[in-house]
Formats: C-alpha cells, sequence, structure tokens
C-alpha cells in the first residue's frame, strides 16, 4: 500500500540529496536560493497504485495503514455509509488532504503581480467537488484560531529545494478516505509538490491530534496533460433522498455492531487485525505482528477501552490575552471575542445591535471595540440564554447604550428613564431564570417574549429571534440577521466542548438536537455544504452549516447509544463505564473543569430518562 | 503488505503479453527454480515491506541495500562498473536540478527560472533480469527501464522522508508507463534492520 512507510536507514553522507547538503560530496549540486518550479498545466492523477482508493473508493472497513487513535478508530466504526443521504451530507465537499487523492482532474495556476510579476498566490482547481485551493506565496500570515474553517483550508506555500512546501491549516471535519476514516477539523497539513518533468508528485503528511498517533504521509502522483479535458463543475444542490425520515435521525452503528470490518477481513482472508490495527500497520514488522494476533485482539478494538476518557486534544479557538478581538462576519456585522464568550454585534445608521454580552469581565473594553465600529450608543441586546457568559456584561453595556426609540414615545409617559439605557430582549424564561436565582436587576431583560418568534428591522437587516425550547436551558433563543446571513447560536452550538445542557434549568437532549436542526432548517450554504450562512457559536471558532450538521450527528449519535442501554436496563454508572462519547472525547471531552465529559453523559442520561414514553 | 492473489494486477497498465505472465506466476516453481527473487528485483524492491539503508560506496557510488530480501544495489554517478543481468540491473545516477535550459545558459535574458538549487537524485537502471512489479507474478521484462527520483522532505515532527518516484517502461508486458510514489521515513540507527532472503510465497 503506498500509503505505508518503510523505513529507511540514511547515513550523514546521503543528506546530499535535495536540499539537505551538509558535506557535499563532488557530484552534489551547489547551494543557492531555491527557483520556482512551474506547476501550471493540466493534471490527471495516474492511478497505477491505490486504484480503488482514487476511483471508486475504498472499502468500508479498511483502515489499514493509518496511524488511526481510538476515537479514529471507533469513528470510523460508527460511520454509516446511508449518513450521505441526510440533507446536510449530500453536498459535503472533500478536505484538502483527502482532495488530491480524489478522482477527477486538476489544474494549476499561478496568480502574479501585474506590476512586479512576483507570484502571489498558485491555484489548483479539482473537477470533484470543485475543490478549489489557494497556495499563498506572497507571505501572508495564517488567520487565527477563531476565523472560519473551509473544506481546502488555509494554505500558504515556498519553494524549498525542488519541492513546493505548502502549509495548510482553519481545515474542515472530513475524511482521509472515502469509507468514513475521518479527519478533524484540527488537522493540518504540509505538502511537498515536487515535478520531474511531466510527472508531479504531491507527498501529504497529516497531523491530526485528534484522530490520529502520528503524521500520515501519503503521495499521489499525476501525470500533465496536453490541453483542457473540459468538465470541471460539480454541480450539487441536495434533496429528499428518503422520503419520510425523523428529522433526527443520523445513520450510525452502534459500538461493536459495524459489519464491514469483518466483511472486509474475510473477503481477502487477511486478519480482523489488520484493517483496525492503526500506526503498528503502517511498519514492516506488522506482517509479523499478525502471525501471533489473536481474535480477541481485534475483538476488543471494535468498542472503547475500559478505564478513563481522554480529554479534548483541540486548539483552543478563543483568545485569552485580555483583549478584544474583533472579526467581520459580513457587512456591518461583527463578531468580538475575549470576554469568556463569543459577541455578536450589527451596526448602521441605527445604533449597534448586539447579540450576547460575555461574562462581563471585559466589558469595558467590548465597549470600547464597539464603540470603534460605530459612533452610536448600543441599542438593543439580545440574550441568547440566560448564563453567565451569555448576559454577564449586560450591566455595563446596558449602561453605556441608548435606546432612542423609547425616548419621547408613549412609553416614556409610563416609565421613568424609559430609553435610558440599551434595551435587552431575551425570551421571557432568561427573565425568570434570573428571579430564581436573585441575579442582580441590572442583568435582567426588560423587553421579553414568550412566542417563538420575535422579529425588528434594524440597521436595514430584518432580524429574527427565534426560541429554542428545553435545549441547553429553557430559555434559548438563536437570532438570524437575515440580510447578512448569519445566526446567532449561543451556547445551542459551540466548537469547544460537548453541549453544556442545564437539566435543571430546563434544558434537554431532544431539545438541543431540535435546536440544532432548526438552525440547519434556517441555512443556505454557498457551495459544497460550506460558506453561505455563517454560524457564530457561543464559544468557538466561526463556522458555517457544516460544524453544526457534525455537531447535530454527535449529539444524535451519543442520545441514541445512551437511549439503547437505558432500554436495557443500563445504569448511569454504566452508561459512564462504556464510553458512549469515545469517539468524540479527544475532540470535546474534559475531565476538569466546568463542563466534563461524565456530566455531559450524565445529562443525557438524566434528560432521557425524564423524558415521556 | 499481504501479497495479492494470482491475477489481481489492479492499477498496472498490463498489455495482453503481460497479462498472460501474470497468470501464469506459479510460486512454488519460483521458487524451486532458483528464481524466488523474482520480486525483489529493481521493478519492485522499494515496494517489499523493509528498511533500506543508503551509504556513499565511494565519491561516485551509491549504495543502496535493503532488507528485504537481503539486496543491494548501486547507484553509478560515473561510468557503470559490471554487466547487469542480475536481479538490480545497472542503474546510472545523476542529480536532477531543476530550472530550464535558460537557469544554465547565457542567452542574455536572465535567470529565467530562478537560480539552481537542490534536486533530486535520478536513477536510470536497465540490463536487469525479468523480475515482478509485484510479487504475485505481475511482470516487467529485461527490456524495462526504470526510472527513479528520490526527494528527501523535512516535517514537523522532526522526522526525515524519503520519496522515491518510479517510472517503469517496459515494451514487453506494459502498454503505458508504470508510476508509483513510495516513501520511507529516516531511523537514527539501524533497530529493525532485519536481513531476510527472498521467498516467492
Amino acid at each position: 500500500m503506498k500509503h505505508n512507510l518503510n523505513i529507511v536507514l540514511l547515513t550523514a553522507l546521503l543528506t546530499p540529496i535535495g536540499v539537505f547538503g551538509q558535506t557535499a560530496p563532488p557530484s552534489a549540486p551547489p547551494a543557492r536560493p531555491s527557483p520556482a518550479i512551474d506547476l501550471s498545466g493540466y493534471w490527471s492523477p495516474a492511478v497505477n497504485e491505490d486504484g480503488l482508493e482514487r476511483g471508486a473508493g475504498s472499502e468500508i472497513g479498511d483502515y489499514a495503514g493509518f496511524a488511526i487513535n481510538e476515537a479514529g478508530r471507533l469513528w470510523a466504526l460508527s460511520y454509516d455509509p446511508s449518513r450521505l443521504t441526510l440533507k446536510h451530507h449530500q453536498c459535503d465537499g472533500y478536505v484538502a488532504p483527502y482532495q488530491m487523492r480524489a478522482v477527477g482532474n486538476f489544474r494549476f495556476w499561478e496568480d502574479r503581480d501585474p506590476h512586479t510579476m512576483q507570484l502571489v498566490a498558485i491555484h489548483i482547481w479539482a473537477q470533484t467537488t470543485e475543490g478549489f485551493r489557494t497556495i499563498w506565496m506572497d507571505g501572508r500570515p495564517h488567520p487565527p484560531a477563531w476565523a472560519p474553517h473551509t473544506y481546502q483550508g488555509f494554505s500558504t506555500g515556498t519553494f524549498v529545494g525542488n519541492a513546493l512546501v505548502v502549509n495548510t491549516t482553519h481545515l474542515k471535519q472530513g475524511w482521509l478516505r472515502r469509507n468514513g476514516l475521518p479527519e478533524s477539523d484540527q488537522a493540518n497539513m504540509m505538502e511537498f509538490i515536487v515535478r520531474h518533468g511531466d510527472h508531479l508528485v504531491d507527498t501529504t503528511v497529516v497531523t491530526d491530534p485528534v484522530f490520529l498517533t502520528e503524521p500520515e504521509v501519503r503521495s499521489d502522483d499525476f501525470f500533465r496533460q496536453p490541453s483542457d479535458h473540459g468538465a470541471w463543475l460539480y454541480a450539487c444542490d441536495d434533496g429528499e433522498e428518503i422520503i419520510g425520515r425523523a428529522p433526527d435521525a443520523v445513520p450510525n452503528y452502534p459500538f461493536g455492531a459495524q459489519p464491514f470490518a469483518k466483511e472486509y477481513s474475510k473477503k481477502y482472508k487477511i486478519p480482523l487485525l489488520s484493517g483496525i490495527a492503526g500506526a503498528p500497520s503502517i511498519y514492516p514488522e506488522f506482517p509479523a505482528t499478525l502471525k501471533t494476533a489473536t481474535d480477541a485482539q481485534a475483538e476488543a478494538l471494535l468498542r472503547p477501552a475500559p478505564g478513563p476518557s481522554p480529554v479534548s486534544r483541540a486548539v483552543d479557538p478563543e483568545p485569552h490575552d485580555g483583549e478584544i478581538h474583533v472579526w467581520p462576519i459580513s457587512a456591518h456585522v461583527y463578531l468580538l471575542l475575549g470576554d469568556g464568550g463569543n459577541i455578536v454585534v450589527e451596526t448602521g445608521d441605527e445604533g449597534p445591535f448586539v447579540v450576547d454580552s460575555g461574562t462581563g469581565q471585559l466589558a469595558d473594553k467590548v465597549i470600547e471595540a464597539i464603540h470603534k465600529l460605530s459612533d452610536k450608543p448600543i441599542q438593543f441586546i439580545v440574550n441568547t440564554s440566560y448564563l453567565p457568559d451569555r448576559t454577564g456584561g449586560n450591566p455595563k453595556l446596558r449602561a453605556a447604550g441608548q435606546d432612542p426609540s423609547l425616548v419621547g414615545s408613549f412609553f416614556s409617559m409610563q416609565f421613568r428613564g424609559a430609553g435610558q439605557g440599551a434595551t435587552i430582549i431575551a425570551q421571557q424564561n432568561v427573565e425568570t431564570r434570573m428571579l430564581e436565582q436573585k441575579l442582580p436587576e441590572a442583568r435582567w431583560p426588560m423587553d421579553t417574549f414568550l412566542d417563538d418568534r420575535r422579529r425588528k428591522y434594524h440597521n436595514g437587516n430584518a432580524i429574527e429571534i427565534f426560541h429554542e425550547p428545553k435545549a441547553i436551558t429553557d430559555g434559548d433563543s438563536i437570532v438570524h440577521f437575515r440580510q447578512a446571513d448569519v445566526i446567532v447560536a449561543g451556547d445551542i452550538f459551540n466548537t469547544t466542548q460537548f453541549p453544556f445542557i442545564d437539566i435543571k434549568d430546563g434544558g434537554s437532549v431532544q431539545g438541543e438536537i431540535n435546536a440544532l436542526n432548526d438552525i440547519l432548517n434556517r441555512t443556505v450554504f454557498l457551495h459544497e455544504g460550506q460558506g453561505g450562512t455563517m454560524i457564530v457559536p457561543g464559544h468557538g471558532y466561526l463556522s458555517d452549516e457544516h460544524e453544526v450538521v457534525e455537531y447535530r450527528d454527535m449529539m444524535v449519535i451519543v442520545r441514541d447509544r445512551v437511549r439503547a442501554m437505558i432500554k436495557s436496563g443500563a445504569t448511569l454508572d454504566q452508561v459512564k463505564a462504556a464510553r458512549v462519547t469515545a469517539d468524540y472525547d479527544t475532540r470535546y471531552g474534559a475531565n476538569s473543569g466546568p463542563w466534563t465529559t461524565d456530566m455531559f453523559v450524565e445529562a443525557v442520561y438524566t434528560s432521557l430518562k425524564q423524558a415521556p414514553k | 503488505m499481504t501479497v495479492p492473489p494470482k491475477g489481481d494486477a489492479e492499477s498496472v497498465p498490463l498489455n495482453p503479453e503481460g497479462r498472460k505472465a501474470a497468470m501464469a506466476w506459479d510460486p512454488g516453481k519460483d521458487q524451486s527454480s532458483g528464481e524466488q527473487c523474482r520480486g525483489y528485483g529493481v521493478g519492485g524492491i522499494v515496494r517489499r515491506p523493509g528498511r533500506m539503508h543508503i551509504t556513499w560506496q565511494d565519491d561516485n557510488t551509491l549504495k543502496a541495500e535493503f532488507d528485504a530480501g537481503t539486496q543491494t544495489r548501486t547507484f553509478y554517478f560515473g561510468a557503470p562498473q559490471g554487466q547487469g543481468a542480475d536481479w538490480q540491473g545497472i542503474s546510472v545516477a545523476n542529480w536532477d536540478v531543476p530550472g530550464t535550459i535558460m537557469t544554465r545558459g547565457s542567452f542574455g535574458l536572465g535567470n529565467i527560472g530562478g537560480p539552481e538549487r537542490g534536486g533530486a537524485l535520478k536513477v536510470v537502471t536497465t540490463k536487469m533480469k525479468a523480475g515482478y512489479l509485484r510479487r504475485n507474478g505481475i511482470p516487467y521484462s529485461e527490456n524495462a527501464v526504470i526510472t527513479e527520483y528520490f526527494d528527501r522532505f523535512d516535517i514537523p515532527n522532526g522526522d526525515s522522508l524519503l520519496l522515491v518516484t518510479t517510472e517503469v517502461n517496459d515494451p514487453i508486458y506494459l502498454s503505458a508507463p508504470f508510476w508509483t510514489s513510495t516513501h520511507f521515513k529516516k531511523q537514527s540507527d539501524s533497530t529493525g534492520w532485519n536481513p531476510s532472503p527472498c521467498s516467492a510465497q
């Protein structure tokens, strides 16, 4: 298998190969600055190896040659290909680490500054899923951790020796192999693209702390085509592939129930362990290992190992430098990060419309940042829940604002000080919970609603506020800026942890799933399942529907596992011991802090036990 | 890492003669007739699971040893020695430096391709005994020309990789060039070096 690594023993005498010259022997070329290699042109995959993988697709159950950890293995073993029939998965694009391996033709071209002829970028267009990559060659930095992730990621390149070396970050979750073998949104990719005449080789090195124990090295061969072969487009619109399916169904296999790994083993007459062993399957000793492997060893890998759960290995996307960072989402809508919870600000002819106010610890700096975006006082604040990371800054932001729509209105005769300060809007249960918990009055919303929808037209945006019953709490809302096409999800969705389902304050598993689906019912992707409607999580990086879909899938899959165990009479301790989140722990898990994996599992269990039969 | 079944030539551009030869594969016969190294010849040796040890034999000669099948290849930068007709044939090496002829010549047009640096080790091998591209008898002939490029890369975790890109042109058994790329990870010592004899099984 071409992705398998053999081992090379190199002595120092060989180091002059390529650019690594140290003690150059007589035949070695002189060391000089690197030239630019022209990669422009039309390239087709040379599928003289891995034809199945680069064509019809690998066998489901064949994960050999990948250094997958337990989470990666279990994620793959839980994957049901029928998931692709779900509306929000039908147009999934390919992530760059797979795109370069996928079937279809490629076009490379350069973008040069017309005045200096300096190379600004190299573009790659992949026929399948219209994968469009840009490799920036102008030395620009990578964006911050809170910037959106895309299928193709953010790439920068340099020429080193005879290779174009490319670094890619900000990838979406996708797959390393088209059989469910996952690649996480925490993966980075380094590539070495070399050209020998009309033969191109792209060596990809994928580092993924969530699903891999060591870098995944693969190489893909391409040959140059003399002319354009056309057919570059890949139009995709989703539709109903299965009529009448429940909206909260996500095809998945319980741990140990996926049949394909065993089918693969039987079909090719190889031990079950060969396809699921992870890193050992990369190295030359592996065939000898298989000779002594037992069935029990392999069977044990089909389920979570007993013992404590690992914790998240994801990068914390939130800044903690005591400053407020502003990231533009679309025209006049901004994301503010740094005060312990994401804040959104919409500006225009009227006063700023703010969604959530953070923890309040940096409220003065939040106000300062908003004033840089608008010279008008804050007019409205919407709280997506009563939780402290949504409402902590209410008192100061409110005091710094003003609501001119109330000053001089009928209300000014009813309420002293009407319009003095920003108006805080929230679903009624936000106020109820604050009253119950005796939170300071300055934090309360003064304009509440009971129905499922509140609307405002402000700063040129139609703004809709939808109540999401019994999701994280019983007072959650999402806010949709329709013209800007931005949805603020609050803590219903985040990219940093398992959902904080607050059972005592009215949250529930089903309500959380329904809320995530409600968000998805309002999104429109721009292209191949990404872009378009942008989603602001309560915590984490700016997202689009793809991240919400993966989060929804996770929530449904964990629910299904816990529900099945409850049905079979399992206790909470048994459910915890079964590690029902094992394939997601390295992405979202925590063993300490305010929201641990155990607390999440307990919330799911409790919620399902409370649910009406 | 496992030997594919007989006749499995997936992705290999065999011509009818090549397919016929592949179907005639008889590992028992190879073993008994002393031809058990057919799968360890120059056309397949870098694809065998195992380790490679590369050293300078002298200023103009590189030696690549393989523990799989206990094979040795010799890359000559100068005039090659030997007559070939063995599993590894005669390999001529040179440094393949990127750039155009303009970068090396002086046409008064400037450094069109940029200054030179680095490059791959290019090795062209001929005059080998016929062998197998894959251990299940997918053939190459003694008339094949095998061109390889060796490129080295450093990756973020500190590992050093060697990429071997191979192009096999065979007028007897292939209808088109056969391309593969194979990677190796550098080891700091000889851990795992385990010379083993060729096996046709």
